[in-house]
């Protein structure tokens, strides 16, 4: 089990998101149907498969590199609102990868908490509004406590998976304010928010990498 | 993403719409090729991503661009020349274009010394042009974003919500940032001017049919011949209200008095005032509108110093109209008047 994340682990790990959200593409439509407007999964399958494609054109140099392909490749063809913050949140993943060889848990961390603020101050959501930040902040929460405790890359990474799981199944019980369920209220009530799913199934990509 | 698709016909019914078109998915891109190639003089289209840019770039000055879902013609792309944008960015029908899309536009357009990006205010819209600012911070490219929000049917007060949408007076805030950026303005004080135009104006929009998006051959709504949709958008959606139909007499007054309520518009004070086609009106009808317009500006005492009425901001073939009023001082006015070479604007 690594210490530390290659530039080869991260490309296992994006490319195991992909894939896991491939076999997920169906469910997060059908989630977006009960909240949005239903096309979620289609959208967030057809941006990752064009990212893949991408990605195989390009030599991962730094860990940052395949989070930045990822990201630019959201920015480039999602014009709606969830491929944009998804862009954004890849593209702090690839900042702090940028120069380097090796992801740390520490690094993840805080590319974990980039993020959410990048989200939170773009999509203007916080904690409760029933989107993708209410499984990013407890993946955020655990990991800094996970690096304050000392534990490990593997330890850490599975208590965010965990937090973003437990968070993501929690926006069922929660009506939207900010996201897509803004307007359809509580019809949406029962399902959980497809973005939380979403980035509960990055973190779960992300232990999986780590321990293959 | 903002109307909602028909189903298809079924081969019993008779379509009550039929469109110049190869293939619903491409005509913006054919129509963005055959624009480009019909004004050689004004611009140039970028192809991947797509934009368009001025054929012959500005060199110091701040760079306005602009953008929006397509469907709005001649609104973005027809107001790149000289006076009024650098680049347009052009999304999918009526879908915002993308943060990189407006990122590469802008870094094209900027001579070094930023980009104003005018923007209506619509979800997608704003969150892609506020991560277009972010990505082009990275790229040492400062910008900046005037929102315009005119549409009075929209204005509900709540301070959480979306806000107003943006409309027509898209135009005025183009047209006067364009004259004055021309003039050597620095970024600031183009934002600053682009904000007290939007703040000045209003918009309200009355649609009398739906009209059809690419491929669709009925219209996204249905509506009774005696009655009209009050306060619609443009991006085929119904109003909040319906009222009945009547002689342009009637109805205008109903436009054109909350509008000057909103404004705070007192006797003896200047307008411009923008009569805009929805897509599907005929000019005869346009100049009739203001007609009456003029009319009740007149009875209320106040000023119409400059005109525009014609099809500008579109909602594909809507049939129905807009009006604007954009509250008028000499600085406004005198970049109004400045000279405009563009494709759907020159004088």
């Amino acid at each position: 089990m690594a210490e530390q994340l290659s530039p080869s682990h991260v490309e296992r790990w994006v490319h195991g998101f992909v894939d896991t959200v491939e076999e997920s593409g169906e469910y997060l439509t059908d989630l977006d149907r009960r909240s949005g407007d239903g096309d979620f999964g289609t959208n967030m399958v057809t941006a990752l498969r064009r990212a893949r494609r991408a990605m195989a054109g390009v030599e991962a140099t730094t860990v940052g590199v395949p989070f930045q392909v990822t990201g630019e490749t959201f920015l480039a063809h999602s014009g709606g609102t969830s491929g944009p913050l998804f862009g954004m949140w890849f593209r702090d993943f690839g900042k702090v990868g940028a120069d380097a060889g090796a992801l740390t848990l520490a690094m993840l961390a805080e590319a974990t908490e980039n993020g959410w603020a990048t989200v939170a101050r773009l999509g203007s959501a916080e904690v409760g509004d029933r989107t993708m930040v209410d499984a990013i902040a407890p993946a955020s929460v655990a990991l800094n406590k996970a690096v304050g405790d000392g534990s490990g890359l593997v330890e850490g990474l599975r208590s965010a998976a965990e937090a973003a799981r437990v968070g993501a199944e929690g926006t069922s019980e929660l009506l939207g304010r900010r996201g897509r369920t803004s307007y359809v209220g509580e019809s949406a009530l029962g399902s959980p928010d497809p973005g939380a799913v979403t980035i509960a199934l990055f973190y779960r990509a992300a232990v999986e990498s780590a321990t293959a | 993403m903002y109307g909602s698709p028909n189903t298809v016909a079924g081969p019993r019914s008779v379509p009550v719409r039929r469109q110049f078109i190869n293939e619903p998915g491409d005509i913006v891109s054919e129509a963005l090729e055959g624009f480009a190639a019909a004004w050689p003089h004004h611009v140039r289209l970028n192809d991947e991503p797509a934009y368009v840019a001025r054929a012959r770039p500005a060199a110091d000055k701040v760079a306005v661009v602009s953008g929006g879902g397509s469907g709005h013609e001649p609104l973005h792309v027809g107001f790149v020349g000289t006076g009024m944008l650098d680049a347009a960015v052009p999304g999918a029908v009526f879908a915002s274009p993308t943060a990189v899309q407006i990122r590469d536009a802008s870094m094209a357009a900027d001579t070094g010394r930023g980009v104003v990006h005018v923007v209506k205010n619509y979800t997608g819209d704003v969150l892609n042009f506020r991560i277009a600012g972010e990505l082009l911070a990275d790229e040492g490219v400062r910008s900046d974003i005037v929102l315009v929000d005119d549409d009075l049917a929209t204005d509900t007060g709540d301070s959480g919500g979306p806000g107003r949408r943006g409309t027509a007076a898209v135009v005025a805030v183009e047209k006067v940032c364009g004259a004055a950026a021309e003039r050597g303005a620095d970024l600031e004080a183009l934002t600053a001017l682009g904000r007290r135009v939007a703040a000045h104006s209003r918009t309200l929009s009355v649609a009398l049919a739906a009209g059809a998006h690419p491929g669709q051959s009925s219209p996204s709504f249905e509506l009774p011949g005696d009655e009209i949709e009050f306060g619609v958008g443009i991006h085929g959606e119904r109003a909040r209200e319906r009222r009945a139909f009547g002689p342009t007499g009637e109805l205008v007054p109903q436009m054109v008095s909350p509008l000057v309520k909103a404004l705070g518009l007192e006797r003896g004070e200047r307008v411009i005032a923008i009569v805009n086609g929805l897509g599907a009106t005929h000019d005869l009808e346009l100049y009739g509108v203001f007609g009456e317009v003029r009319r009740f500006l007149g009875g209320a005492g106040i000023d119409i110093a400059r005109t525009l009425v014609g099809s500008y901001v579109t909602s594909l073939d809507m049939a129905g109209c807009s009006v604007t009023l954009v509250r008028a001082d000499e600085e406004v006015l005198d970049l109004w008047d400045a000279p405009a070479a563009t494709p759907a604007l020159t004088w």
